[in-house]
C-alpha cells in the first residue's frame, strides 16, 4: 500500500499531568539535553527483560496497556501515562474540548483485586479529590480509595462485602 | 539441652534467615509447603519439606497451633522457631510446644502474655517506675469513660487495642466530640483483628521518633541491650525504613533509654530477643510504648552495627546457654539503613500489588546484605504480607551508609509488580531525611510526592509511548517497509484516528 495524505512530522506525547513532549517523526534514536545528543537504545534480555540504555544505564520498562492512542509505561518502577497525538489530532482535541465543556466523567476502579468493606458516599454526593470513597481490603491491609478529582457523585457500582477484580469500576465521579 | 532440629512456623524471608543461622550451627531445619505457595526458596533451603498441601482447614497452618504441634511431632523437631508475625506472640503456641516437650525458641508464655497484653504490660511499666505517656489504668469500658479520662489527661489522646499490634484498632481523638465514633471503629477493629475488643487510652505524643531497643537475655537472668533502632520512617504504622543508631540519640541518652529497656524486660523475667519500644519528643523525653516478644523484621541493622547474630543468640539462649555478651561488650560500629522493597504501588497510596516477580536482580557487595525469600519466576501472594527483599546498607557513618544506600537502590531490578523502590529513591535525596529530623509524621506531613520524578525519566518514557505508538499506528506492516522510508500516514489509519473523537 502506497502511503499518501498528509505527512506527519511532528507528534506529542501528553502526559495526565498535561506535560507535553514534542518529537520529531520519523522518531530520533537520541534525546537531546543541552547541547548533547544521547542515544536510547530499547533492548530486551533474559536476565533484564526490556529495558532502555540511556547515558550507561539501564531503565527497566514495561508496557502496562495500550489502548488507541493512550500509553501507560512503567519506566524505573513509576507509572506514566501519555495520550500520543499529531498537530491534526492535537487540534482537533482543543476544538473539540471546547465545545464539550467540562461535563467529564471520571470513573474510579479498583486498583487492585480484594473486598469491598465500606462505601463512604452515595449517589449524589458532592466529593473533594483526597476524600476517601471507598475502603478496600487487599493483603490483610484496608486500602482508602480517595476521589482523584472534585465532584458529584453519578453512580455507585459496588456495595460493602463485594469481592472486586482489579480494575472493576467502582465509582463514576461527575467532574466540576 | 542442645537444639538439634527446629521446625520453622513461618514462611518468606524470616524462614530462610532462621535456616541461615540454622545451617551455621549445624542444625537441621523443617520447612512446611503449602497448597497456597508450593514453591518457594525457603522449601529449597530447608532440610526437610513437610508436605502440607493436602491439609485442607480453613486456618492457615502457620496459625494452626494444633496442626504445627502434629507436625513438629511427627518430624521430631525438638524446637520451634515462630519467626514474626503469626503465631510468634501467641502465649498458648508457647506453652503448647512447652508441653510437648518442644523448645519454643522465644521468651516464657508468660513474658509473652504480659507483654502481649497492652494493659497489664502498663500495670508492669508502671510499677517499676518507667515514664510513660498519662493514659487509662485499665481498658476503658465505653465513650462515656473515655471521654472523662480524656478530660482529664488532655486532647490529643490516641486509642489503643488493648491485644494489638502493628497499628491497628489504633485512633487518635483530638477533640471531644470524636471520641464516640473512634471508640467504636477503634473497639470495632481491635475484635476483629486480635479478637478482643478491650482498648484503653493514652496521651498522644505529637509528632515524636519511633526509637526501639534491642535486648537480649538468657534463661539465668542476664538481660543486656544492644542500642536503638530508629523507625520513624512510617506509614499508617507500617515501617519503611529503619537505621541503627539513631541521630536523635547521644550516649547518655542511649545509656539512660537502654538502660530502662533492660528493666522493663527483667520486670517480665524476659529471656531470648525482644525489643522495646519508645516515643521520643522534640525535647529528648521519652515514654515506653511497647515490647514486642519476637524477632522484628528490622533486626538486620543491630546485626549490621553489633557484629550478634540475634536469630543465634535466640537458638542458643532457648536450649539454656548463659550470654556470652556483658553489657560492656557491646559496641556500636557504624551505621545501617534497611529499606523494605515491598511489592506496593506508591503512586497508588502504596496498596499491595501482588504478581509474579519476572526478574530480579539484588546488589552485591561488602558493605551489602539482601534478605529475600523470593526468586525470579516467585510470585508474592495476595495471602501473605507483600515484602520483596529487605535491602541492608552499611557505612562507617549515617552519611556514607546513605550514599552507600543510594547506590545500592540504583542497583536493584524487579520486574512483575510494582515497589517501593521509586519511594525509597526519593527519600535518600529528601532534606529532612538527610539532616535526620524527621517523625513519625514524616510521610504524611511533610511529603507531597511518594517517589522520586525525573524529569528524564519521564521524557524517556514519553519517547518510548511515541515510539510505540509509530509502530501500532504509522507504519505499514502489510508490506515490509522500512520505517525511515514510509513516513507518511494511510488516509485509512489517518481516518481512524479522526473518527476516535
Amino acid at each position: 500500500m502506497t502511503a499518501t495524505g498528509p505527512k506527519v512530522k511532528k507528534l506529542y506525547a501528553l502526559s495526565s499531568e498535561n506535560k507535553r513532549f514534542c518529537f520529531s517523526q520519523p522518531l530520533k534514536h537520541s534525546i537531546r539535553i543541552g547541547k548533547h545528543d544521547y542515544e536510547v537504545k530499547l533492548k530486551a534480555d533474559d536476565k533484564y527483560g526490556t529495558y532502555i540504555l540511556w547515558k550507561n544505564r539501564k531503565y527497566p520498562v514495561e508496557i502496562v496497556r495500550s489502548r488507541q492512542n493512550k500509553y501507560e509505561i512503567l519506566f524505573n518502577d513509576i507509572s506514566y501515562t501519555f495520550t500520543i497525538e499529531t498537530p491534526f489530532s492535537m487540534q482537533r482535541m482543543k476544538v473539540l474540548n471546547a465545545s464539550r465543556g467540562k461535563n467529564e466523567r471520571e470513573t474510579l476502579k479498583a486498583p487492585m483485586p480484594g473486598k469491598i468493606i465500606d462505601v463512604l458516599v452515595r449517589e449524589g454526593s458532592t466529593v473533594l479529590r483526597g476524600e476517601p470513597l471507598v475502603i478496600l481490603e487487599a493483603m490483610k491491609m484496608q486500602n482508602e480509595i480517595l476521589s482523584p478529582v472534585n465532584g458529584q457523585i453519578s453512580r455507585v457500582l459496588t456495595k460493602p462485602n463485594t469481592n472486586v477484580m482489579k480494575d472493576d469500576m467502582l465509582i463514576e465521579i461527575k467532574v466540576d | 539441652m542442645k537444639i538439634k532440629r527446629i521446625l520453622i512456623a513461618n514462611r518468606g524471608e524470616i524462614a530462610v534467615r532462621i535456616i541461615r543461622t540454622a545451617r551455621k550451627m549445624k542444625i537441621e531445619t523443617v520447612a512446611v509447603k503449602t497448597s497456597v505457595e508450593p514453591v518457594a526458596m525457603f522449601l529449597s533451603d530447608a532440610d526437610i519439606v513437610y508436605d502440607n498441601t493436602e491439609d485442607n482447614s480453613e486456618i492457615p497452618v502457620f496459625l494452626n497451633i494444633e496442626r504445627l504441634i502434629e507436625i513438629a511431632l511427627e518430624t521430631k523437631c525438638d524446637a520451634v522457631h515462630p519467626g514474626y508475625g503469626f503465631l510468634a506472640e501467641n502465649a498458648y503456641f508457647a506453652q503448647k510446644c512447652i508441653d510437648n516437650n518442644i523448645n519454643f525458641i522465644g521468651p516464657s508464655p508468660d513474658a509473652i502474655y504480659k507483654m502481649g497484653n497492652k494493659t497489664i504490660a502498663r500495670k508492669i511499666a508502671l510499677s517499676a517506675g518507667i515514664p510513660m505517656a498519662m493514659g487509662s489504668e485499665g481498658n476503658i469500658a465505653n465513650e462515656e469513660e473515655a471521654v472523662a479520662i480524656a478530660d482529664k489527661i488532655g486532647y490529643p489522646v490516641i486509642i489503643k487495642a488493648a491485644s494489638g499490634g502493628g497499628g491497628r484498632g489504633m485512633r487518635i481523638v483530638r477533640k471531644p466530640e470524636e471520641m464516640e465514633k473512634m471508640f467504636i471503629i477503634a473497639s470495632k477493629e481491635a475484635e476483629k483483628a486480635f479478637n478482643d475488643p478491650s482498648v484503653f487510652i493514652e496521651k498522644y505524643i505529637e509528632n515524636p521518633k519511633h526509637i526501639e531497643f534491642q535486648v537480649l537475655g538468657d534463661k539465668k537472668g542476664n538481660v543486656i541491650h544492644l542500642g536503638e533502632r530508629e523507625c520513624s520512617i512510617q506509614r499508617k504504622h507500617q515501617k519503611l525504613l529503619e537505621e541503627a543508631p539513631s541521630v536523635a540519640l547521644d550516649d547518655e541518652l542511649r545509656n539512660t533509654m537502654g538502660k530502662i529497656a533492660v528493666q522493663i524486660a527483667k520486670a517480665v523475667n524476659y529471656y531470648s530477643a525482644g525489643t522495646v519500644e519508645f516515643l521520643l519528643d522534640s525535647e529528648k523525653n521519652f515514654y515506653f510504648m511497647e515490647m514486642n516478644t519476637r524477632i522484628q523484621v528490622e533486626h538486620p541493622v543491630t546485626e549490621a552495627i553489633t557484629g550478634i547474630d540475634l536469630i543465634e543468640q535466640q537458638i542458643r539462649t532457648a536450649a539454656g546457654e548463659a550470654l556470652k555478651y556483658r553489657q560492656e561488650d557491646i559496641k556500636l560500629t557504624g551505621w545501617a539503613i534497611e529499606c523494605r522493597i515491598n511489592a506496593e504501588d506508591v503512586q497508588s497510596g502504596f496498596a499491595p500489588d501482588p504478581g509474579k516477580i519476572e526478574k530480579l536482580s539484588l546488589p552485591l557487595g561488602s558493605n551489602i546484605r539482601v534478605d529475600t525469600g523470593v526468586q525470579a519466576g516467585s510470585a508474592i501472594v495476595p495471602s501473605y504480607d507483600s515484602m520483596i527483599a529487605k535491602l541492608i546498607v552499611k557505612g562507617k557513618d549515617r552519611k556514607d551508609a546513605i550514599k552507600n544506600c543510594k547506590l545500592a537502590l540504583d542497583k536493584v531490578w524487579i520486574k512483575g509488580t510494582k515497589t517501593t523502590l521509586p519511594f525509597f529513591r526519593m527519600l535518600v535525596r529528601n532534606q529532612k531525611f538527610l539532616n535526620g529530623t524527621f517523625t513519625t509524621a514524616f510521610i504524611e506531613k511533610d511529603l507531597d510526592k511518594y517517589y522520586l520524578n525525573s524529569e528524564y525519566e519521564e521524557m524517556l518514557a514519553a519517547w518510548l509511548a511515541t515510539k510505540l505508538f509509530i509502530e501500532e499506528n504509522l507504519m505499514d506492516n502489510s508490506i515490509s517497509v522500512d520505517f525511515e522510508n514510509s513516513r507518511e500516514m494511510s488516509p485509512w489509519l489517518l481516518n481512524k484516528r479522526i473518527n476516535q473523537f
